[in-house]
């Protein structure tokens, strides 16, 4: 069975490889982009099938991607999950509005949660 | 030059804790990983030593996230985001998390509702959060390792609804009463028994009681134990 690719943009190198590591341990393909603009290449480039996706990033916020992917009907049923240390309920509601399966703060949640949280979207996807 | 208006106490904390959140979540993630076994198998020693290391990792995260609650209220930031809730779930909710923990220090939770509580509108994770903190404060505050109750009811009175968390822990001395919801307060015993808290948990709490327009309060005798209430005005 094919793999299924996981997009992971995060602009902090050691959770990138450590969610990078988590899902590949778990037989996904993972491709990973250390800014928002990378991040969009990517995405135009090969569609994966899911994205995790961090707020604050370099050249272009985690929002500004957001609003991009579900402005595209090739790319606006991509599930993507958010996975930040913005905390704030405003931060939560607006990601959430701009069409996040789910919010999660990076400091309340356990990484080894991560591999079935993938499952469970990519599930719902269909 | 045009010299740089320095910034608020406040404002420094709130930038150095968002700041501490990123290496945290590094250090508690890999933290988990190697607990789990990712990288291979791991001794019984080494596990404990890790869990160890993650305990106060998380440790520090709640403090991190007290320091922003802290700057929050100073700065009159405190929003409270109210939506119809039902209390009494809330409580059974928060109960049914702690309990374990109680039960670890030989304390057990006591749940009583007197009357029925309509929903109400309130914010609930705040008050979640004022509810924790009341049940945490009375599991942490005890010496004795005998058996011991904390007894929770909830009730209606007016137009208001009433909590109240009692204890048979160590009591507040008359001369630290007046200091009880001063922000870094803790009093000797307190620090001796519980020395992870930060000395905000009630100085919050207090703040957002009476953001919610409520009142909060205690009654408490030096070595016989403390009951913390608040109040909540009705608002369907």
């Amino acid at each position: 069975m094919k793999k299924k690719r996981i997009l992971i943009i995060e602009d902090d190198v050691f959770l990138l490889k450590l969610y990078s590591n988590k899902l590949k341990g778990e037989g996904f393909e993972v491709e990973k982009s250390l800014t928002g603009e990378e991040g969009i290449n990517k995405i135009s480039l090969r569609k994966p099938d899911l994205i995790i996706l961090d707020l604050i990033l370099p050249k272009k916020s985690g929002f500004e991607i957001l609003s991009e992917l579900k402005l595209n009907k090739e790319t606006k049923n991509i599930p993507v999950i958010i996975l930040t240390n913005l905390g704030q309920k405003s931060d939560i509601e607006k990601g959430l509005e701009l069409g996040a399966k789910t919010y999660l703060v990076k400091t309340e949640f356990s990484v080894n949660e991560l591999p079935n949280l993938v499952k469970e979207y990519l599930v719902k996807k269909k | 030059m045009k010299k740089e208006k320095p910034h608020k106490l406040s404002e420094v904390v709130s930038i150095v804790s968002h700041q501490f959140k990123s290496p945290l979540s590094v250090i508690k993630g890999y933290l988990e990983v190697l607990i789990a076994g990712d990288l291979g198998r791991i001794n019984e020693t080494q596990k404990e030593y890790l869990g160890d290391a993650l305990d106060n990792t998380n440790r520090m995260i709640n403090l991190v996230k007290d320091f922003l609650d802290v700057s929050t209220v100073e700065e009159g930031r405190l929003e409270l985001k109210k939506v119809s809730s039902d209390l009494d779930s809330i409580i059974k909710k928060i109960i049914e998390e702690i309990s374990p923990f109680a039960k670890a220090n030989n304390r057990y939770i006591s749940y009583n509702i007197l009357n029925s509580i309509p929903k109400m509108k309130i914010d609930p994770l705040k008050i979640e959060q004022v509810i924790s903190n009341f049940i945490y404060n009375a599991v942490f505050y005890s010496k004795s390792k005998k058996k011991g109750m904390i007894s929770l009811t909830l009730q209606r009175k007016d137009r208001n609804v009433i909590f109240c968390c009692q204890d048979s822990g160590i009591g507040i001395a008359e001369k630290d009463k007046k200091k009880v919801f001063n922000k870094f307060y803790r009093s000797e015993e307190a620090i001796t028994l519980a020395p992870g808290g930060s000395g905000f948990g009630l100085f919050i709490s207090k703040a957002i009681i009476e953001k919610s327009k409520g009142k909060i309060w205690f009654k408490s005798k030096k070595g016989k134990g403390s009951t913390f209430c608040f109040s909540l005005p009705i608002t369907t």
